[in-house]
């Protein structure tokens, strides 16, 4: 049976329709059961970080359209906890000039770098605004500026850039990457001259960033592309930040893709550079591609990726709008389990379970460093890899039950490293087989197969010890039914 | 710039003392993986295949002094003198080229006549986009799916080999050319693979993993990942118990790359059935202030030869069965840039080492003579996928080319020697 979207939100409260929609599903691996709460849950887990029972009660009471609608916009849902946290960094609110000083002592710079990728993971697990904090990690990745150049310059690029248009319009967005410190250092920019210019920018600026490898330029427009940027370039030394050198730029005409750059033009060149991208169909095919594979399915429906590059192309790129297209559509409602955590998915879900206190913020760095995904630490300019054969091997599999044994270790006294109280999570009430249930519920918001879930009542032989539950949760964290999202 | 070192990680570990971490135990039900005898070991070398991720600049790592202007008056700043004996000048190969002074541990393996040096090599396709150019060379053909050269041969082999070391990935992710039907088995740390949890806990998070994951009947591909971790687990954690010296005095930079090299060591020591190992060097992609005998790229440079050195050094006899090969994307630019760097080009430099190499310079020399660049870049000579037929068929003993690279029918250089 075929739902048509509009026919799915308007009953998306009604159990019938879930149940229906359970026969359309492709499972995948070991999957979590959800019974009637099915389109709810699915929805939470790809527009937040991880199930959490309070946003079920948000997601009932506003509906699964009214809370995409209000994730769609985040300046309208309050952030007590992390706008808490924000104004607690000694470094994240600091503007380029004051970053670059400060950054002269070795000892504040290593310190940014710790608290830059501390506050990506803390956001990301503690934020309401959750669908923000996926597109920051979305776009991160497709602007990818790993910290090794300057980490100064990234804190900057991460907030002004990525952030401020994560939710916004991909033409200001690209600018935005464009006229930064961090991505002209990044990709050589700063140092490209008229005589002999720099192609690394123009190059990933057209590969990744807009129309995509097979987006239809040549070795000669990589060429005519670096030529217009020249002069694009960072003032260190005074402001430390972007700005156009008149100097260093070459006037001649370039074509670009078929255009006819005037000869005589300074910033310009580079400008119109950006909006022939920005308006070109290649970029709105490629950027929509990216964004149901990481949103939708690694193997991306076409009928998908065709109409949110429609509507990409018909709202000049309005990222807000493509979005809303994507998560209402058929196609991601019909997606449940199709997608593999990666494994900063994995830490955060667990941080959201356990909200955890840690004694060093290094030790959930460290769990990613063994799994292959410190924030803002991939050196390429291509970002992360997103799909599922890019990140299950046997080092990660490993490390993903270690790093769930780990933080659920912290239940008990005198654990070092960790802590947190298992106590909300999984409160000794009832035998052992209902609080095994209730956790069930809590953690993945359904249910499992009966045998497996046998394994864990088992292992609750005396409920009220603390290591014990936090064993029973650490297994779960650990197990195939936390993998997927 | 700063970055967080990795030996800082593991000591803020050691300090978590609750953490409990411990060997892994082996209760009598766990399945275990026999090895198979020697007999029916493999018969050809270990393969060991580097990866220099971004692009290496061949014309700086090997130099074509020889070339005179040619070389000299399109890399003003950046060129290596040609040798003169001097501690920044090239180190002479053949009168014609001379290597980079900071590949100064290759030029022993040279000289002990065991070295390779294919220059003017790579992938024949033109694309200067570094993520195609690696997928295409490390798939080795267009159209095969997801499937990589070394899978294909691991596929194609006349002898059968069940141990879950054949073919390793140094690394959190595994290398392209791994990747396919056969498994291959991705290790960061020996030290580190292990289950981590409370010792008197360790059996049941073990027995209930392995029930909850169907490691005795996968029933997708996470389970079977899942299954090969139980099956490497325990000889890691004996292997880590061991501990590991390096023999002859080599010594490893303690780099990702050095380390990589090293624990590829140890596993191929162990005899537990290694025949494939696969490891990356970053840092290549040098677009500004690439430096010449010094600086940026010689840092890079000095890293991968002092790994591929001290890998040399430490396996000693053991290396009459192995070959190693080198490869990266594509070359740089022959001029160079505004910024004291390269742009992406087209040929390489490629090395191949071990006991069954015929040593030497293997190139059929385009000459940096304008007319013979390819659109400002290197011409290439010889394909990538030649060095690696002939090492497959005639040190692997796989003669399924066909199979293994599609639609190629390879041109053999006498790069190695027939075991």
């Amino acid at each position: 049976m075929i739902i048509t979207r509009r026919n799915f939100l308007k009953y998306s409260g009604a159990t019938t329709l879930a149940i229906t929609l359970g026969s359309a599903f492709t499972w995948h691996g070991t999957q979590v059961a959800y019974a009637a709460d099915a389109a709810f849950a699915h929805v939470l887990n790809r527009t937040t970080w991880g199930f959490r029972p309070q946003d079920l009660k948000t997601i009932k009471a506003l509906g699964i359209e009214g809370f995409i609608e209000q994730q769609l916009n985040p300046e309208s849902i309050a952030d007590p906890v992390v706008d808490a946290f924000m104004a607690r960094q000694e470094y994240m609110n600091l503007d380029i000039k004051t970053l670059s000083e400060l950054g002269a002592d070795p000892l504040k710079y290593y310190y940014m770098d710790i608290e830059l990728v501390w506050a990506r993971i803390f956001r990301a697990a503690y934020s309401e605004r959750s669908l923000h904090e996926l597109m920051v990690e979305f776009w991160s990745d497709h602007f990818n500026v790993p910290v090794g150049d300057s980490v100064t310059a990234k804190i900057v690029y991460d907030r002004d850039a990525i952030r401020a248009h994560a939710l916004g319009n991909f033409r200001e967005l690209l600018f935005a990457t464009a006229r930064s410190a961090a991505m002209m250092y990044y990709l050589s920019n700063y140092l490209s001259y008229a005589a002999h210019p720099n192609e690394n920018y123009a190059r990933e600026l057209m590969e990744l960033h807009t129309i995509g490898v097979n987006g239809g330029y040549t070795e000669t427009d990589v060429k005519e592309v670096a030529r217009a940027f020249t002069g694009w370039t960072v003032d260190y030394g005074t402001h430390y930040d972007y700005y156009f050198e008149p100097s260093a730029h070459d006037y001649e005409e370039k074509i670009v893709l078929g255009h006819t750059l005037a000869a005589g033009r300074g910033v310009e060149d580079g400008e119109e550079v950006l909006n022939i991208l920005a308006s070109h169909p290649a970029t709105a095919n490629f950027v929509c591609r990216k964004l149901v594979r990481r949103f939708v399915s690694d193997d991306p429906p076409a009928s998908l990726v065709a109409s949110a590059a429609n509507v990409f192309i018909a709202t000049d790129g309005d990222i807000r709008a493509v979005m809303r297209h994507i998560l209402t559509s058929s196609e991601f409602m019909a997606s449940q389990g199709q997608k593999f955590r990666r494994p900063l998915d994995v830490l955060v879900a667990m941080l959201r379970v356990t909200q955890p206190k840690f004694d060093d913020t290094l030790f959930p760095r460290y769990w990613l460093d063994l799994m292959g995904h410190v924030p803002y630490y991939w050196g390429p300019p291509n970002g992360y890899p997103e799909p599922k054969r890019a990140w299950l091997n046997t080092n990660g599999m490993l490390h993903r039950w270690n790093t769930a044994l780990s933080v659920a270790g912290g239940a008990v006294k005198n654990y070092e490293g960790v802590h947190y109280n298992i106590n909300k999570v999984m409160p000794v009430k009832g035998s052992a087989d209902v609080m095994v249930k209730k956790l069930i519920e809590q953690v993945l918001g359904g249910t499992i197969d009966e045998q497996d879930k046998q394994q864990l009542v088992a292992l609750l032989r005396k409920p009220k010890k603390k290591v014990q539950r936090a064993l029973v949760l650490g297994l779960l964290m650990a197990s195939p039914y936390f993998q997927w999202r | 710039m700063q970055t967080i070192a990795r030996r800082e990680f593991f000591g803020l570990m050691k300090s978590a003392g609750a953490l409990g971490i411990s060997r892994a135990l082996f209760p009598s039900w766990f399945p275990r993986v026999a090895l198979r005898a020697d007999k029916s070991a493999p018969p050809g070398d270990i393969l060991v295949v580097v990866f220099q991720r971004g692009g290496m600049d061949g014309l700086n790592a090997v130099v074509p002094y020889g070339d005179g202007a040619l070389y000299y008056d399109r890399r003003p700043t950046l060129a290596i003198p040609a040798p003169n004996g001097g501690d920044n000048a090239a180190l002479d190969l053949d009168g014609h080229f001379g290597l980079h002074p900071a590949l100064r541990p290759l030029k022993e393996i040279y000289d002990a006549g065991q070295l390779a040096v294919i220059h003017a090599a790579g992938s024949p396709d033109e694309t200067r986009s570094h993520f195609a150019a690696m997928e295409l060379m490390e798939r080795g053909a267009q159209g095969v799916g997801g499937v990589g050269w070394i899978n294909r041969h691991l596929q194609t082999t006349a002898w059968q080999n069940e141990s879950p070391f054949r073919a390793v990935g140094m690394g959190t992710l595994i290398q392209g050319s791994l990747q396919g039907p056969i498994p291959a088995f991705a290790l960061q740390s020996i030290a580190e693979f292990h289950l981590k949890g409370r010792e008197n806990q360790l059996a049941t998070i073990q027995h209930t993993l392995s029930n909850l994951y169907s490691i005795q009947a996968p029933g997708d591909d996470v389970d079977r990942q899942a299954a090969q971790v139980f099956a490497t687990m325990d000889t890691m954690s004996q292997l880590a118990g061991q501990g590991y010296t390096p023999a002859h005095g080599a010594v490893y930079p303690e780099t990702s790359f050095g380390m990589g090299l090293l624990q590829i060591a140890q596993l191929i020591k162990a005899e537990i059935g290694v025949e494939v190992a696969c490891v990356d060097i970053g840092g290549w992609d040098t677009h500004e202030l690439q430096g010449g005998a010094q600086g940026e790229m010689a840092n890079v440079l000095a890293d991968f030869a002092k790994g591929l050195g001290a890998f040399n050094t430490d396996l000693g006899e053991r290396m009459r069965d192995i070959t190693v090969v080198t490869m990266s994307e594509f070359g740089r630019r022959v001029e160079q840039n505004a910024s004291d760097g390269t742009d992406h080009g087209h040929a390489n430099a490629m090395f191949v080492f071990g006991g069954g190499v015929n040593g030497g310079i293997h190139t059929d020399w385009p000459t940096l003579e304008e007319h013979r660049l390819d659109n400002g870049d290197l011409a290439l000579t010889t394909d990538y996928r030649d060095v690696l037929s002939e090492i497959i068929s005639a040190r692997l003993l796989n003669p399924a080319l066909d199979q293994i690279f599609p639609n190629y029918t390879p041109t053999l250089r006498g790069i190695v020697r027939a075991r």
